[in-house]
């Protein structure tokens, strides 16, 4: 019977022909058209054969040959979590907030993904960071973003 | 001699002051984060590239080309002071130049990693001034076939040279190929992959996609096992190098320029590649190979010019042929599109300024590290206790802000943070991220060109094998491959990467 002996490649080559496979059902309506006159599907739809090829080759990899591979460094949720949702954060803010107290928030909230975070420091750090960013993007670069956005009362425009 | 007047516009180029201050800037932004680990130039190039939009082309590219070069001085400081390599072509540095350090030698390897990287930067500038043009010449008469094959060439080079299971980088670049078809596509105006998103017109923004899977992505890692750095360092003396440390560095010098220089023109070659492979021959041919691993200068001197020479010459096929070798590359490639500029052959005779001015201002660059490098030791120092639990946030909300400023719009945030996730699983399955943006960058091109030499072809593939040209770079591609897939050699590969 057939054994996985090294799950990491398993997921890794099933996780290559979904990708594969994704992008063939949302080119299903792409036009492939012939060697001679290529439409915009052909090239997708041949990489994702390609992809599919390759990925069903390391899943049969992975069943075959063992490899001693270093275990992976125990998850930290909390810091996962809070490194990803930072940019979310920032983009759902940025127009309605304005830089200032996105930023401030941003800085202050993800610090606490380190376990070495201290709350003084993080603001510290937070203060520094906005006065930079302002100074930078606002003054310097003059890109459209308000320091004070139309949610922030009385300050905000 | 054509090439002293090509030296000497790209000095008028060069050393015109505002371009001399992006110089310094860039060096300056190199050496710091050489030194700081945890963030690598990929990132810090993909970061600052926004900002470049409203510089002038020279400075803007003159700027980023110090960062890259910049990150190899900076890196060799932690390795030798610390034992942490800043950056990832300093890890075999790290092997002897701290052992020098503790036996109160850390001035002279110091000054050696500085001094063998100028030697080695200043070659690898002539290399480039003389190397260029000839291949730009050659690459003019390049048809879609011969540029289809050329870059088919890259991707399978780029393989051959990274780190892992074979299998696995060509699942990366097909990935990144495939991400590179989202947008509208180029011949029928028709759009592909946007799920009715307008911003995804014009595809994935290149440089948001490479600080997620760069910047953000390197955070959550160094955030698994994240541990305090305990910083001693004493007081670096001794700067000078004896009359026998001169003669002792010489040939490791000179053979370390000469391999980096050779392996950073490779595709996916750079500077990582060349210093272990200089380290791995001096451990075979040095005379004082017994001392090695116990502080010998050698082993300092060979890969800190190696490295320099090959982040150095990776830039001859960028400039020539318009293909990268490494992410960094791409990121330049990237730059040159946004200042509206083709990157390619025609770069040299159409632009002749920035092509030069770019040239000269690689060995300006290199004597100013020499110069921030050394006196400055104990200011880089100092830096090495700024903590990772304040940089972080740093880093994230200059990313964010990067983002941002790509298209003034917030999508490109989400992108970053979208590629965040996917560049960690990547990496979390053992995927090597670098072949994907390779990948991502070359598949429009690789497309168009593609479907022209069909169109010319009336759909007869053998176009790729009836041009000599196409036909002996397909040919190189099929060696390569073979080389990799021989046992051998694929044995001799892991144990460089292990070592």
């Amino acid at each position: 019977m057939l054994k996985i002996r090294n799950g990491r490649d398993f997921v890794g080559g099933a996780a290559m022909v979904i990708v594969s496979l994704l992008f063939i059902w949302f080119g299903r309506d792409l036009d492939v058209g012939n060697s001679f006159q290529m439409g915009p599907g052909y090239f997708p739809v041949m990489l994702s054969l390609l992809l599919i090829g390759i990925g069903v080759l390391i899943m049969v990899q992975s069943l075959v040959v063992t490899v001693k591979g270093e275990p992976d460094a125990p998850a930290n949720w909390k810091a996962y979590a809070l490194v990803i949702l930072a940019p979310v954060f920032f983009g759902l803010a940025i127009s309605r907030l304005g830089l200032v107290p996105t930023m401030f928030l941003m800085i202050v909230t993800v610090s606490s993904a380190s376990k070495y975070a201290d709350w003084r420091h993080s603001i510290a750090l937070a203060l520094f960071m906005t006065i930079c960013s302002v100074v930078l993007f606002t003054r310097l670069l003059s890109l459209p973003v308000s320091s004070f956005g139309p949610w922030i009362p009385f300050l905000g425009n | 001699m054509d090439i002293f007047s090509n030296l000497l516009l790209g000095a008028a180029t060069a050393f015109q002051p505002i371009n001399l201050v992006y110089a310094f800037i860039g060096c300056l932004l190199g050496t710091a984060i050489g030194v700081l680990p945890g963030l690598g130039p990929t990132a810090t190039i993909a970061m600052l590239l926004p900002i470049t939009f409203g510089l002038q082309p020279e400075s803007a590219l003159i700027m980023l080309a110090g960062i890259f070069y910049g990150a190899q001085y900076g890196g060799s400081t932690t390795a030798i002071l610390i034992n942490l390599p800043g950056e990832s072509s300093s890890v075999v540095t790290a092997i002897d130049g701290y052992q020098m350090a503790r036996r109160g030698r850390a001035g002279a390897a110091l000054a050696t990693a500085a001094l063998g990287s100028f030697f080695a930067g200043s070659v690898a500038t002539i290399l480039l001034a003389v190397a260029a043009p000839p291949l730009a010449a050659v690459a003019l008469n390049f048809g879609p076939a011969e540029y289809f094959s050329l870059m088919v060439l890259g991707l399978v080079a780029s393989v051959a040279l990274a780190s892992g299971s074979l299998l696995k980088a060509f699942a990366m670049i097909a990935f990144g190929l495939l991400l590179g078809s989202v947008g509208t596509d180029v011949e029928s105006g028709m759009p592909r992959y946007i799920f009715g998103i307008p911003e995804l017109y014009d595809g994935l923004n290149f440089v948001a996609v490479s600080m997620g899977i760069f910047g953000i992505c390197e955070i959550l890692r160094n955030l698994e096992n994240e541990h305090e750095r305990s910083v001693g360092v004493k007081k670096v003396t001794g700067l000078m190098l004896t009359r026998d440390d001169f003669r002792r560095i010489r040939g490791p010098v000179l053979r370390g320029t000469a391999l980096g220089s050779f392996l950073g023109v490779l595709p996916g070659g750079g500077a990582m590649l060349s210093s272990f492979a200089a380290y791995a021959l001096e451990k075979r041919i040095s005379p004082n190979r017994a001392e090695f691993g116990k502080g010998a200068i050698e082993a300092v001197a060979a890969p800190e010019s190696a490295n320099n020479a090959g982040a150095q010459t990776s830039f001859i096929p960028m400039l020539t042929l318009g293909i990268p070798g490494n992410p960094v590359m791409a990121l330049m490639v990237g730059a040159m599109i946004i200042q509206g500029i083709t990157p390619g052959p025609n770069v040299i005779s159409e632009e002749p300024d920035l092509f030069w001015g770019m040239i000269v201002s690689m060995w300006s660059g290199n004597l100013m590290l020499v110069i921030l490098n050394l006196p400055l030791i104990g200011l880089w120092v100092r830096m090495l206790t700024i903590p990772y639990h304040l940089l972080f946030p740093a880093i994230i909300g200059f990313c964010c802000i990067g983002a941002y400023s790509i298209n003034n719009s917030v999508f490109d945030v989400f992108i970053m943070a979208g590629f965040s996730v996917v560049g960690f699983a990547l990496s979390k399955l053992r995927f090597e991220p670098a072949p994907l943006l390779l990948g991502f960058i070359l598949g429009p091109m690789l497309e168009e060109n593609l479907r022209r030499a069909m169109l010319i072809s009336q759909g007869d593939p053998t176009i790729f094998v009836r041009s000599p040209l196409s036909l002996s770079l397909l040919i190189v591609a099929v060696i390569v491959l073979g080389l990799v897939l021989s046992p051998s050699i694929s044995r001799k590969r892991d144990e460089a990467f292990t070592e």
